[in-house]
């Protein structure tokens, strides 16, 4: 997994699933929260953990990119 | 049946441009500042998408300091001498006009909020490594933040952005470009968009290769160097519509850059002018090397190989961090995190592997970034032979500040209905599929032929299988590949575009029965004279591919004399 959302600190801002470029987030309308949709699809190019203003994305190299 | 039946939203525009990066928006800027009502589509979201989203740390080649427009121009052709071989494959009138306006277009983007100067006021210049002259070559620029710029500056100026919107296919006329459908890929919504002008911005071709992970299915678009977005949309929609796009055969292959520190030759290799070093396992320096030396490299047992910063100054690490976190901050944070630091390790250079397409592929345009067919421009990546951010913004003003004259001549777009219901009913197609193939899978495919059956090493014998495999993967999966919901009907489309160009890619390989430079074929190892200067152009008509060799432009004598 190479993305982690600390949910503690988000504040519901929507900037990852706004910009996120390959549009790997949805948007949870109930809890006001990201959600991971398309892990797999991520590309690592650590935008989300950019802009977070919260520092609440952590972004990580999974084992398989070893 | 009308237009506003068939489609959830019509659009009119003057211009559409397809692709919001830096050239894109640098197009859509201008054109609306010249009067002109502008659409801008956007696949990503134009805050942080295209090869900038991250950042960007140079800008250049410039014309300075006892370096000509002549020169640069030769020296572009000779580094695609490198890469291709001999002979020319570029337009060289395209080069010729971008380098006379790289100053011009600094100041341009400037004046749309792109601070291009250093903390001191002044431009921070850096040499090229090899010129003998150590002549100011590239500025150095802290542009983290050139997307969110950009983006701010095209709503200010009224461009009329669509934000997750991805082209399906472009509608024409009696051979004209009249606009294109597209979707939301969030809401689904199918739209029409009526242009007298389109141009197109999306960036280079990537994906129809194998990423550097190692493994198919996991993490399929993780890709280095270059956003994951790049499914060539640009280049497939222009060749089905029937625009000509070139040097399909021009793949390069490279080093993949294992420990994550991959970024710009601007800093690495040109930072100051201090070269790196490559060396192999047991110590032994190596120049930049061919495929025929990785080879031999490997059989002789030498590699892995790796690249070494050590060596350099400590001033030099601090620029080069600087730099990370001006283009790409994120690949910093991963080597950390592995443990790996360029002032005390050094760094594996992967195996040789088929990268992504040369700058001199792409949409064929003349100066006036005119592509083969009325009414469809090509600019930045995209178009051949352009490359960099440079490039990106210089196409992006000349086009905007070339369309307005065409504009007040061109007749209000005739859009024919059946063609939008028959795009319409192909795109949408996936969500009708319940039992079928994830688009990704399909896409994997094609990149699991493109490695196998083309890679480097070409023969008459892979490319065959390869087309034969390809073909029926066309016939047998477009029709199954299956999408639940708009984002991955995006997906479906892509590995459409994917599936298109690669088949073109291996057409053009199987056409060019030579060797020269990168473009490697062992049944016909020798150069082909009557190839000097040709290109391999390609596009459809009526479903089929029309391939033909013809002659890329040399300098016109009004330029020719100009740069004297």
């Amino acid at each position: 997994m190479p993305l982690y959302i600390d949910y503690k600190k988000c504040i519901g801002c929507k900037r990852c699933y706004e910009l996120c470029p390959i549009d790997i987030y949805a948007w949870d309308e109930e809890k006001e929260q990201p959600i991971v949709a398309y892990e797999y699809e991520c590309s690592h190019c650590g935008i989300c953990w950019m802009i977070c203003p919260k520092r609440a994305i952590d972004i990580t190299l999974p084992a398989s990119c070893w | 049946m009308g237009l506003e039946q068939i489609s959830e939203q019509v659009i009119d525009t003057d211009v559409l441009v397809v692709g919001g990066g830096v050239a894109g928006c640098c197009a859509a800027a201008r054109a609306a500042e010249n009067g002109l009502k502008v659409t801008l589509t956007e696949k990503g979201h134009t805050e942080r998408s295209g090869n900038a989203g991250q950042g960007i740390d140079h800008y250049g080649p410039f014309p300075n300091d006892g370096i000509t427009w002549k020169e640069l121009i030769q020296q572009v052709e000779a580094s695609q001498n490198d890469i291709n071989g001999g002979g020319r494959f570029a337009n060289s009138n395209v080069l010729f006009q971008h380098f006379k306006h790289k100053l011009w277009s600094m100041e341009e983007l400037e004046k749309l909020g792109v601070p291009v100067k250093w903390h001191d006021g002044d431009y921070y210049w850096f040499p090229r490594a090899d010129h003998p002259r150590g002549a100011r070559y590239w500025l150095r620029v802290h542009w983290q933040d050139i997307k969110p710029i950009l983006s701010k500056a095209i709503k200010k100026r009224g461009v009329n952005v669509l934000e997750r919107t991805m082209v399906i296919d472009l509608l024409t006329t009696e051979g004209t470009v009249v606009g294109a459908t597209a979707l939301n890929v969030r809401t689904g919504a199918f739209i029409v968009i009526k242009a007298k002008a389109v141009v197109m911005a999306t960036g280079m071709f990537q994906r129809c290769y194998e990423n550097e992970g190692i493994m198919p299915w996991n993490y399929n678009l993780r890709y280095d160097g270059c956003p994951a977005t790049l499914s060539g949309d640009g280049y497939a929609l222009a060749y089905r519509a029937g625009a000509e796009i070139v040097n399909m055969d021009c793949n390069g292959h490279g080093y993949r850059l294992r420990d994550d520190l991959l970024i710009s030759g601007g800093n690495l290799v040109h930072n100051d002018g201090l070269p790196s070093n490559d060396m192999t396992w047991t110590g032994e320096e190596i120049a930049t090397t061919n495929t025929e030396k990785y080879a031999e490299l490997e059989r002789k047992g030498l590699t892995p190989l790796y690249r070494n910063l050590a060596h350099l100054p400590d001033d030099y690490h601090k620029r080069m961090e600087i730099a990370f976190v001006d283009e790409k901050m994120v690949d910093f944070k991963f080597a950390e995190e592995r443990g790996a630091n360029p002032r005390t390790h050094h760094y594996e250079l992967c195996a040789l592997k088929p990268l992504t397409f040369m700058a001199a592929t792409g949409i064929f345009i003349d100066e006036n970034h005119r592509s083969t067919m009325d009414g469809l421009y090509g600019i930045g990546d995209c178009a051949a032979p352009l490359h960099d951010c440079a490039n990106a913004a210089v196409s992006g003003f000349l086009t905007a500040d070339y369309l307005p004259d065409i504009i007040s001549k061109t007749a209000e777009p005739v859009i024919d209905e059946a063609q939008v219901e028959n795009q319409k009913k192909l795109a949408l197609a996936p969500l009708k599929v319940k039992k079928g193939a994830e688009p990704l899978e399909v896409e994997c495919s094609v990149r699991y032929i493109c490695e196998h059956y083309v890679s480097i090493f070409k023969s008459e014998g892979k490319l065959r299988e390869g087309l034969r495999r390809i073909g029926s993967l066309r016939r047998e999966f477009l029709p199954k590949m299956k999408a639940g919901n708009p984002h991955e009907l995006m997906r479906a489309l892509e590995a459409r575009n994917v599936l298109n160009l690669a088949e073109a890619h291996l057409n053009a390989c199987l056409s060019r029965k030579e060797t020269r430079g990168f473009f490697v074929r062992l049944d016909y190892p020798e150069r082909d004279p009557a190839r000097d200067d040709m290109l391999t152009f390609q596009r459809m008509e009526n479903g089929k591919e029309v391939l033909e060799i013809k002659q890329v432009p040399g300098l016109k004598l009004e330029y020719a004399k100009e740069i004297e």
